[in-house]
């Protein structure tokens, strides 16, 4: 009864942010300069041809009445429609002129449905070998406060946070990819194309996953409770896994709630460095290119991620925790 | 004698120095190791990018082009004693531009910093401290604000004008301080409920005066320690920025937009892209240490209070 | 060998790891046999943990053992014997914190039952499972099947130590090591604890070593007894042999520092009283709720009745005292009291004036004349703020004052509590818990305030320094006109100290009495409980046995129609559980609330 009622009200709430987001991205890219309509028919059309277009394009009317409009089409699930992709796939840029009121152009959503699936694909990948690397080292760390241990997850986490990860892929490309020829390096042609992006993704989430279990698991150690087991009579394997872990996730949980936008942010960057075709990439190009219609999508489905995942991340603690508040 | 001396003699004197926690604190980091290390290499490269541009002659910006790829001293098969670290494609030194871009780099991490401490830590003091009403607004707005992710924020609003320093400083405050305003808002909400400002309301104490005069000044300094930290994450991003061409515009150097550009000559002059990176690398590390350690000895000695 | 004796304890040393630091335990020896109970009183800081732990090999890290052996059925725990005996299963412990016990994310029976599974391996999951339902059965934990998957923080203290010793017993051991198991707790709920103890220690016939720091709770374990003085046992005999003829001096100074409630006509000096005197303080009918919303719905409220109708004259002068439980509406009270919180309806009235009447301006100054000193001296006061400053802020709040002045009357009033002058700019950190209680007194009195409310100032305090600061309190009352009340669960300290007490359970007044009569002659069941279980060394002016409460309190949510006493009282009857019960004087100056007293319904119940 308690989890649905806080389904429930979550999921209101997460819709009423979504919503808000969606309105300060819209009212954000027509406020800021940078007319997409001068973008799609050329830096050389005259004034009153761009004009005829924007009008064409709604793009005068006013915001409220815009937002009024895209929220209509958003209900019964249309997200537009690109301002640059035609259906058959080709970007449309300077030289040539498509005009996007005419012909047929990309449906945003089908844009966002066929890369959700690569960048879902990366950020799973890259979580996964995130925790191969930082459960190991930050458990022994936390559990061997003074020892070497605890160094070593001290000095990794350190590392790993300060390398950026462009220029981490910049070298792990120079290395890996062209002079050992080990692990493919751009774009996407099946499975391992995924793997050197997820490695330096994980290189990046990693240090805080360490840090945060190193120090709760530490904290935790020294519970009265921890202590009392012994003369329970529980072994230390169980005091450990069983219950001193269990406690120390909460915090771990929250983290990687917090965490998510800079998982996005590193999300967008891989991608447009190993021109992997996820959402980033599409993100990347979509801005410079004043394709609203996309921008916004993409807005959307990254807030409503975003809340989804808190809403699991908070759910997932307090069935670890019944303390938690929901 | 009166009760009064006789009680006062009984007491004994305990006049030791007791110093504060916070001095107690930067004493407790400057005995790790780890500390010195990232504190030392630290003020080396501060002051190598504070003074080497200015008493150097050779610029970060002229082109030169006969001097075009010249490699780093020792390390390939054309290379100078005029530049140590080589020279890129376009026949700039690669020392002096690693250190501006440094400059660059350090100043907005810092400012940035700054901003998002005083600004976040001031709302989320309020929030928690006053409560209800206040703190349910403040708090849906970290929330909105955390939903942005700060690429999306700054592709948005830096892709567009031509970025300059302070616009780059406001998207990064903008996307920082929802997290500091979280943190001194469950701070402050702790704090309420702890005696000692039960005893100071009922001496006639407002609710304002114990937040400034005895609140805030027990919850700001652990923030403050660990904000140090920030400073190098606040520097990444801005290299990212600068990677994805939305940073300081060329041709003034930042870190960013070298290793962009020398992409290209990722196999015949590695250097290029190298060396500016090591050097961030270096600066970052150094920073993380002393952060870190800031942040152990923060938790060591408020643990053992 | 002996075949009864199931433990032997020579010449074991702890101390801590650090070279030449000096031994906690100093060749302690004594032996144990089955189904004995073994009681060791020792003080606080005495080393009473210390031993209990270094009997069950538990040591923590910054200590070591030094020398000794225990044996246990000849197997020594400390040496290779370790291997055929099993913490857990063989020796168990119970510890005095039963709230920090268990780990905080599982369900308490679960963790009982992973305990015994862990011990006992030969027994399935499913029998670990309903052995520790029956038991909790046995400990009276009301419904244990639903229990078993409630979550430690859904457990009261008393419930938790309950649940605590299941946790021990469960897997039959031999050898039960019960740490100042009711320190934390009630004085009714220790009672039951200690009896229940008892009964089951008798029952499984397990061997029991019983550590406390309260003389009389040893006395109810009855058998041989010994007594740990610094590090060493300076004695060891039967309890009733203890008390008549002890053989050290510790143990005589031990027992002569019982505090006697009954047995002695010391008590406190009955105020001066002036003619025509109004109350200082007029309590009317005070009422607080709180609403908090309930776990697992959205919308719905549960109301929490912490003061219902309390309804008080403080006369200036005077000391008068609150006591009762945990959950009887005490602190909620006190903060009524303090003007922290306001009264959902009834009113307070200070001096002639309604504090619910003035503006907020008026209600500053007003709070000159009355101030609240809290219980716990290390949080009381603001962190890292020197003694000077902590008294400054009281005249600093109210306005401008300039430097000298300021210092001149910080100084009178550091003088005046007993502080000197030269810990005006230092921190507190090195200064005793006595100590910090007169800069709490000292901001207060610097206000010069008329009447002072003291919410169990002096339980953090050990008897020298509680000495120390009634002395004090004497003393400033006689020189300002003082007035106290006195919010505390230590009966001796009242007993000592109050000249009209009131008893308080469950939100209302049951009882308000001077202090001889409340001792001597109580009218109330509730308050004939209270003192039936606090321990004492003394024979009570009533039968004990007829009060020892069963159970707990009802909950403030929930609370039942008719008296609240009701579900727990004796001597309960039809009308108890229909009509509320008024406080009436029943004699001059003596109040209860009970329908006992109504002349012809005692005649009809009894």
């Amino acid at each position: 009864m308690l989890i649905l009622e806080f389904l429930v009200k979550r999921i209101a709430q997460g819709l009423l942010i979504v919503v808000i987001t969606s309105l300060i991205i819209f009212t954000l890219l027509r406020v800021v300069p940078g007319d997409p309509v001068r973008l799609i028919v050329g830096g050389m059309a005259p004034p009153d041809v761009v004009e005829k277009v924007a009008t064409k394009m709604g793009l005068r009317d006013p915001i409220i009445v815009q937002y009024g409009r895209y929220m209509r089409g958003l209900i019964q699930g249309d997200l537009g429609q690109s301002y640059l992709r035609p259906r058959s796939g080709m970007i449309a840029a300077g030289g040539q002129y498509v005009d996007p009121t005419k012909s047929d152009m990309a449906l945003v959503t089908d844009l966002i449905l066929e890369r959700l699936p690569f960048t879902l694909q990366l950020g799973g990948m890259a979580l996964l070998f995130a925790l191969l690397i930082s459960f190991p080292v930050g458990i022994a760390g936390g559990l061997h406060q003074h020892g070497w241990q605890n160094a070593l997850a001290f000095g990794t986490q350190s590392l790993f946070v300060s390398i950026p990860n462009f220029w981490l892929a910049i070298v792990l490309i120079l290395f890996l990819s062209i002079k050992l020829k080990l692990l493919p390096a751009l774009g996407y042609q099946g499975f391992s194309y995924v793997i050197l992006p997820a490695l330096v993704l994980a290189v990046e989430i990693a240090p805080f996953i360490i840090r945060t279990l190193t120090t709760s698991l530490g904290e935790v150690m020294q519970a009265p409770f921890i202590d009392e087991a012994r003369v329970r009579g529980l072994s230390r394997r169980r005091i450990v896994y069983s219950h001193a872990l269990r406690n120390a996730a909460v915090p771990l949980v929250n983290l990687l709630g917090i965490q998510l936008s800079t998982l996005i942010g590193g999300v967008l960057v891989i991608e447009y460095i190993f021109d992997y075709p996820g959402l980033g990439n599409l993100t990347v190009v979509s801005v410079v290119g004043r394709d609203f219609p996309v921008i916004q999508g993409i807005a959307i489905t990254t807030s409503a991620v975003f809340v989804f995942i808190n809403i699991i991340v908070d759910l997932v603690a307090y069935l670890i925790d019944p303390r938690v508040e929901i | 004698m009166t009760a009064t001396t006789v009680i006062a003699a009984e007491l004994e004197p305990r006049l030791a120095r007791i110093r504060s926690v916070n001095r107690r604190i930067l004493a407790a980091a400057w005995g790790m190791w780890s500390f010195k290390i990232g504190f030392f290499v630290f003020i080396a490269l501060l002051l190598a990018s504070a003074i080497y541009p200015e008493v150097s002659s050779v610029s970060a910006t002229k082109m030169v082009v006969k001097d075009k790829f010249l490699a780093p001293v020792y390390l390939g098969d054309k290379w100078t004693w005029d530049h140590l670290l080589g020279t890129d494609q376009l026949g700039r030194d690669i020392l002096m531009r690693s250190l501006i871009g440094l400059r660059y780099s350090l100043l907005v991490g810092v400012v940035t910093v700054v901003l998002i401490f005083v600004i976040g830590c001031g709302l989320g003091l309020f929030a928690g401290f006053k409560g209800k009403w206040w703190d349910t607004i403040i708090m849906r707005i970290t929330d909105a604000q955390l939903s942005i992710p700060m690429i999306i924020l700054a592709i948005t609003i830096l892709g567009v004008s031509r970025p300059t320093v302070p616009t780059i400083i406001i998207v990064l405050a903008l996307s920082g301080w929802p997290l500091y305003a979280r943190v001194a808002r469950s701070a402050a909400v702790a704090e309420r409920g702890k005696e000692y400002v039960r005893g100071l309301r009922v001496l006639g104490a407002g609710d304002w005066r114990i937040l400034l005069l005895f609140t805030a000044p027990n919850i700001l300094p652990p923030i403050a320690f660990v904000a140090v930290l920030d400073v190098a994450r606040m520097m990444i991003f801005e290299a990212i920025l600068g990677f994805l061409g939305l940073g300081i515009q060329p041709p003034t150097p930042s870190f960013g937009s070298i290793i962009a550009d020398s992409r290209k000559y990722l196999l015949n002059a590695w250097w290029i892209g190298t060396i500016p990176g090591i050097f961030l690398a270096v600066a970052l590390t150094s920073i993380n240490l002393m952060g870190s350690a800031l942040e152990k000895a923060r938790n060591r000695i408020y643990g053992g209070l | 060998m002996d075949l009864s004796l199931i433990l032997e304890i020579d010449d074991l040393t702890v101390g801590a790891t650090t070279p030449g630091a000096a031994p906690i335990l100093d060749h302690i020896s004594f032996r144990l046999s089955t189904s004995e109970i073994f009681g060791i009183y020792g003080e606080s800081g005495a080393g009473k943990t210390v031993l209990s732990r270094a009997l069950a090999n538990w040591l923590p890290e910054s200590l070591e053992y030094r020398a000794g052996r225990v044996a246990f059925a000849g197997h020594d725990i400390l040496g290779a014997g370790a291997r055929e005996v099993r913490i857990g299963r063989d020796i168990a412990y119970i510890g005095s914190k039963p709230q920090s016990s268990l780990d905080p994310t599982v369900p308490v029976g679960v963790q009982i039952a992973e305990k015994l599974h862990s011990v006992r391996p030969e027994w399935n999951g499913r029998e670990c499972r309903d052995r520790v339902m029956q038991l909790l059965g046995e400990v009276r934990i009301p419904s244990p099947k639903e229990r078993y998957w409630d979550y430690p923080s859904k457990f009261s203290g008393g419930m938790m130590q309950r649940a605590m010793i299941v946790d021990a017993i469960c897997a039959e051991p031999a050898v039960l090591i019960a740490d100042n198991v009711t320190q934390p707790l009630d004085v009714t709920i220790a009672a039951q604890i200690v009896a229940l103890l008892h009964d089951l220690c008798t029952r499984h016939k397990m061997a029991t070593i019983y550590l406390s720091s309260s003389l009389p709770t040893l006395g109810q374990f009855g058998d041989r007894t010994a007594v740990l003085y610094q590090g060493r046992f300076v004695e060891q005999q039967a309890f009733a042999e203890l008390l008549a003829a002890p053989q050290s001096d510790y143990t005589r100074k031990a027992i002569a520092s019982v505090p006697r409630m009954w047995e002695t006509a010391e008590g406190p000096l009955a105020r001066r009283q002036a003619q025509g005197e109004i109350p200082l303080m007029k309590v009317e009918n005070v009422h607080r709720t709180y609403r908090a919303r309930k776990r697992g719905t959205f919308n719905t409220y549960s109301s929490v009745q912490a003061v219902r109708g309390v309804t008080l004259d403080i006369m200036p002068r005077e000391n008068f005292g609150i006591v009762g439980e945990s959950g009887c509406g005490k602190s909620t009270l006190t903060r009524l009291l303090a003007w922290l919180e306001t009264p959902d309806s009834g009113s307070i009235v200070l001096n002639g004036t309604s504090l619910g009447a003035l503006s907020s301006r008026d209600l500053i100054r007003k709070r000159n004349e009355f101030q609240l000193l809290l219980q716990d001296p290390y949080n009381a006061l603001p962190p890292r703020t020197t003694v000077g400053r902590m008294i400054e802020e009281s005249l600093l709040i109210r306005g401008r004052i300039p430097r000298a002045d300021l210092r001149k009357r910080v100084i009178a009033a550091m003088a005046e509590v007993g502080l000197a002058a030269e810990l005006y700019d230092q921190l507190p950190n090195a200064l005793s818990t006595g100590e910090r209680q007169r800069i709490s007194i000292a901001r207060a009195l610097i206000l010069d305030p008329k009447l002072l409310i003291l919410d169990e100032t002096l339980s953090a305090l050990d008897q020298r320094e509680q000495g120390r600061l009634i002395e004090l309190f004497s003393k400033l009352q006689e020189k300002n006109d003082l007035t106290y009340v006195f919010i505390s669960h230590d009966l001796a300290m009242v007993r000592k100290v109050c000249t009209r007490i009131a008893v308080m359970y469950l939100g209302e007044m049951v009882e308000i009495a001077d202090n001889h009569h409340l001792f001597f002659d109580p009218q109330h069941p509730y308050t004939k409980a209270l003192l039936s279980a606090a321990p004492t060394l003394e024979q009570k002016p009533f039968d004990p046995s007829d009060f020892l409460l069963e159970g707990e309190p009802p909950s403030p949510i929930d609370i039942p129609a008719g008296c609240s006493f009701a579900s727990r009282c004796p001597k309960a009857f039809g009308r108890c559980r229909v009509e509320t019960p008024a406080l009436v004087e029943h004699s001059p100056g003596r109040f209860a609330a009970c329908h006992l007293l109504d002349g012809d319904q005692a005649q009809a119940a009894a």
